[in-house]
């Protein structure tokens, strides 16, 4: 893991440095926050409930994750600095873990910060604290392995454009496939795979609060797969 | 202390580097000299680690690149082409990542990035976001990063370029320093770069070593070659091309005749080359301006002694195309680069 902290400082404070990172936040803050009051119509319900606040999630993810990480290569490549960073004694997977966590981290600031909601929410209900935690774990899992999907699309890409575009296109596929597999009729082969495939069905459990060993493996392995995608193709690289 | 064996690299179809082989001494500061595509930059990136060559060995301390690039990395440091950099960072940022990266703590730390910023006079700018700095800002922060860690090995892929002529003498300054303890590779497509701060010389020419040797020999070959142009009328009646053959022989600097035309009028416009001279390594391009001022000098009275009337006199320096094409050419003989 050598380059990891060197590379997650670096990366953590240059997306502070510009304005990138601030406006994805209050981007999320806003919609997220936008679609419970007025989407959902919460009080016009008048029920305190926020199962809708954090179904939305893994779709807001996939638009707010790719704004991220579709500098992550991309840019490195344009600007050269490629040739810097791969140079310097670390091995690729430090490198790309570092990456990572730099965007996961601004991504994980965002879903924080959205903590009042809930807890104003809190007040007008009763609310149980382990289902909250439970959600709360869901998004950030979710989070980890867009994360992860949006920066191997960027190691990919040509350009930060054809990144953003090219990560949210997979992953709005990979939170929507579970509704394809609804349309061939549960118990089948297919339908069995793509509802494994979905990062949104393995989100469900998350979101009442009930924790499956066998959810949070899916996305720690995905996060760790795409983690290790990532490596080889920027190691592929260096043959072409 | 690097070794290259046969390397070569092909990128799809196009191959860069046709089996090029090389080696440089601890403390010796080599230049790879070529025009645009010659292979000098894929050189260095193979050198650097970040890219493999398709086939052939590079040696770095006796270690394979391509079997430990992490031990090899620590001890380079790398200025890429055209200085790439980090432009949502300010150079102190810049620098303490490179810090962090190379592993340098406390006032070991402390020291490297006042040493480096010194060097470089990066002061003015320490705060500044790169985006904003100059290109000459931007090619010392480069620089600076490369000698940050104090690495034996410093690849430098033309690090002057984008400099104006006083940075320019700064920087070759620098090399000449660190050249004293260090391994230096540079790469550049400037001549008088690789005299001014080279003890040896490649000279690269589609992907091939065409030449190589040390500055003073690439010299030799180099300079043997000075040409001048010349227009001339004679007053005396019946003056043709075998009489100017003949009183050119009679001209002290004269070395051999490349081309003579009679023109209208009964004007000759001649290029010949003169004799070769020795010139000393890095005090080649003073020299050289002198040894041609002295060249024009003597020209000039033969002309008189001659009776002849000079209507030009035009010294030529040797492009590095021609230069390419005197090393390259097995016809025009390489008296001075070991091939």
């Amino acid at each position: 893991m050598k380059g990891f902290l060197p590379v997650f400082r670096r990366e953590f404070r240059a997306s502070f440095n510009s304005p990138v990172a601030f406006s994805l936040i209050v981007a999320f803050l806003i919609f997220t926050a936008g679609w419970l009051y007025f989407v959902t119509g919460f009080y016009a319900a008048g029920m305190a409930d926020l199962s809708a606040y954090f179904g939305m999630m893994p779709i807001v993810l996939a638009f707010i994750v790719p704004a991220l990480t579709m500098r992550s290569w991309a840019e490195e490549v344009r600007l050269g600095t490629a040739e810097l960073l791969l140079t310097l004694p670390f091995g690729e997977f430090g490198t790309v873990a570092g990456k990572f966590a730099a965007s996961f981290a601004v991504v994980v600031i965002a879903i924080l910060l959205g903590l009042p909601v809930p807890i104003m929410a809190g007040f007008l209900g009763r609310f149980d604290p382990g289902v909250l935690f439970g959600q709360y774990l869901g998004v950030i899992l979710v989070a980890a392995s867009a994360t992860a999907i949006g920066q191997w699309v960027s190691s990919r890409a040509r350009n930060q454009v054809s990144a953003f575009l090219g990560s949210v296109v997979l992953l709005l596929a990979l939170v929507l496939v579970d509704r394809v597999s609804s349309f061939l009729g549960a118990g089948g082969l297919a339908a069995t795979i793509l509802n494994w495939l979905s990062l949104a069905r393995h989100y469900a459990g998350f979101g009442r609060g009930v924790l499956d060993s066998r959810d949070l493996l899916y996305y720690v392995a995905t996060t760790l797969f795409f983690l290790y995608l990532t490596a080889w193709t920027i190691g592929r690289r260096k043959w072409s | 202390m690097i070794e290259a064996k046969e390397l070569r690299k092909s990128y799809d179809r196009v191959e860069a580097v046709k089996g090029v082989s090389f080696s440089v001494e601890r403390g010796q500061v080599v230049g790879l000299l070529g025009p645009n595509g010659a292979g000098k930059t894929t050189i260095l990136k193979i050198l650097t680690g970040y890219h493999c060559p398709t086939s052939g060995t590079a040696l770095v301390g006796g270690t394979d690149v391509t079997e430990d690039p992490i031990a090899i990395k620590r001890r380079i440091g790398y200025l890429p082409e055209s200085a790439p950099l980090y432009t949502d960072l300010t150079p102190a940022e810049y620098l303490d990542f490179m810090a962090d990266a190379r592993g340098l703590e406390g006032a070991e730390r402390k020291k490297a990035i006042d040493k480096a910023v010194v060097s470089c006079s990066l002061g003015p700018v320490f705060h500044r976001p790169v985006e904003e700095l100059s290109k000459g800002y931007r090619q010392r922060l480069g620089l600076a990063q490369a000698i940050l860690h104090d690495p034996d090995i410093l690849i430098l892929d033309e690090p002057t370029t984008g400099l104006d002529p006083n940075q320019i003498l700064e920087i070759r300054q620098l090399i000449r320093d660190l050249g004293q303890e260090k391994t230096v590779i540079l790469s550049t497509h400037i001549l008088q770069e690789v005299e001014a701060v080279c003890s040896r010389v490649l000279i690269l020419n589609e992907g091939s070593i065409a030449a190589q040797g040390t500055t003073q020999e690439i010299g030799l070959a180099l300079k043997g070659e000075e040409r001048v142009n010349l227009r001339l009328r004679s007053q005396t009646p019946g003056f043709g091309k075998t009489e100017l053959e003949s009183a050119l022989g009679r001209l002290s600097v004269f070395g051999a005749i490349r081309s003579l035309a009679l023109e209208d009028g009964g004007r000759f416009a001649c290029d010949i080359s003169l004799r070769a001279r020795a010139s000393q390594g890095a005090a080649g391009a003073a020299a050289a301006s002198e040894a041609s001022a002295e060249a024009g000098e003597a020209v000039f009275k033969w002309a008189v002694s001659e009776g002849l009337i000079l209507l030009e006199l035009l010294p030529r320096k040797l492009s590095l195309e021609e230069i390419f094409v005197k090393l390259t050419d097995p016809r025009a003989g390489t008296d001075g680069g070991r091939k």
